[in-house]
């Protein structure tokens, strides 16, 4: 949740026009520093990741199989998404750290932006396919 | 060069890299390790349940790539990041920034397109 919160605020604030009133909601998120999120950011997607690696062992043995049965291969296409993209966003981790915290005059605005909205959006993605894996036995039962 | 230089052009090759070495892992299922959770044992390549097991017992003896996929992608990015980070500074002077976002997220679409599978079943 509080990677959740971080990754949004960030890209919000990334997004949002730097004509953007003063005290209107999305002058008030610009007016918290973007970069300060960034470390935060990367702690927390690291300890995420490294969690959901320890549980997918046990959801591959344990709830997979159950999936498998009940016929929910669009959900397992879903989850494999969540791996594949977890891993990606992973990688991806150095390099937002260079572009938040010492980007270059020569480096366009436009890749930090695009690549923090593709960090949230693998956050977004990972939370909500978890979400109804939490969930989906409870599905129609 | 500073060390930060240094890091700056590892770091902008390293996610790149990692995401096509990746995407060529799935789709080529050259995974350095395969994990088999519920027997407890890892082996190095990719083994699939019939190798270790009778294939029609694969519900008991699961095998699992992710790990071993991202091994082999981190480990291919690993060496060509380390590389390129030590290359001449001017070598990477007309290279565009936006490949550190570009690659990945194609990448990201090459992994739709190979888990579509799923969605045919």
């Amino acid at each position: 949740m509080a990677l959740l919160g971080a990754i949004t605020h960030q890209t919000l604030g990334a997004w949002a026009s730097a004509g953007v009133r003063r005290g209107s909601f999305f002058g008030r998120f610009r007016s918290v520093s973007s970069a300060s999120f960034a470390n935060a950011v990367i702690a927390l997607y690291v300890i995420s990741t490294l969690l959901g690696g320890i549980i997918y062992l046990y959801f591959r043995v344990d709830i997979r199989p159950e999936l498998e049965r009940a016929g929910h291969w669009h959900f397992l296409g879903f989850f494999d998404l969540k791996e594949h993209f977890s891993a990606i966003g992973l990688a991806l981790l150095p390099a937002y750290w260079v572009f938040w915290q010492r980007p270059r005059a020569d480096e366009a605005a436009q890749t930090r932006i695009a690549l923090t909205s593709i960090l949230a959006f693998i956050v977004w993605w990972n939370f909500l396919t978890g979400h109804v894996a939490n969930n989906i036995l409870g599905f129609g039962s | 060069m500073t060390s930060f230089d240094w890091f700056r052009r590892f770091a902008f090759t390293f996610g790149p890299t990692f995401a096509v070495l990746y995407v060529i892992a799935v789709a080529k299922d050259l995974a350095l390790f395969t994990v088999f959770p519920s027997l407890g044992i890892v082996l190095a390549g990719t083994h699939h349940t019939g190798d270790v097991a009778d294939a029609a017992m694969g519900f008991l003896a699961p095998a699992m790539y992710w790990y071993g996929w991202a091994a082999t992608a981190a480990l291919g990015a690993l060496m060509i990041g380390l590389v390129v980070a030590s290359l001449p500074v001017c070598s990477a002077r007309y290279v565009w920034s936006g490949w550190v976002w570009v690659i990945p997220a194609f990448a990201m679409v090459a992994c739709v397109y190979l888990t579509l599978p799923w969605f045919r079943l």
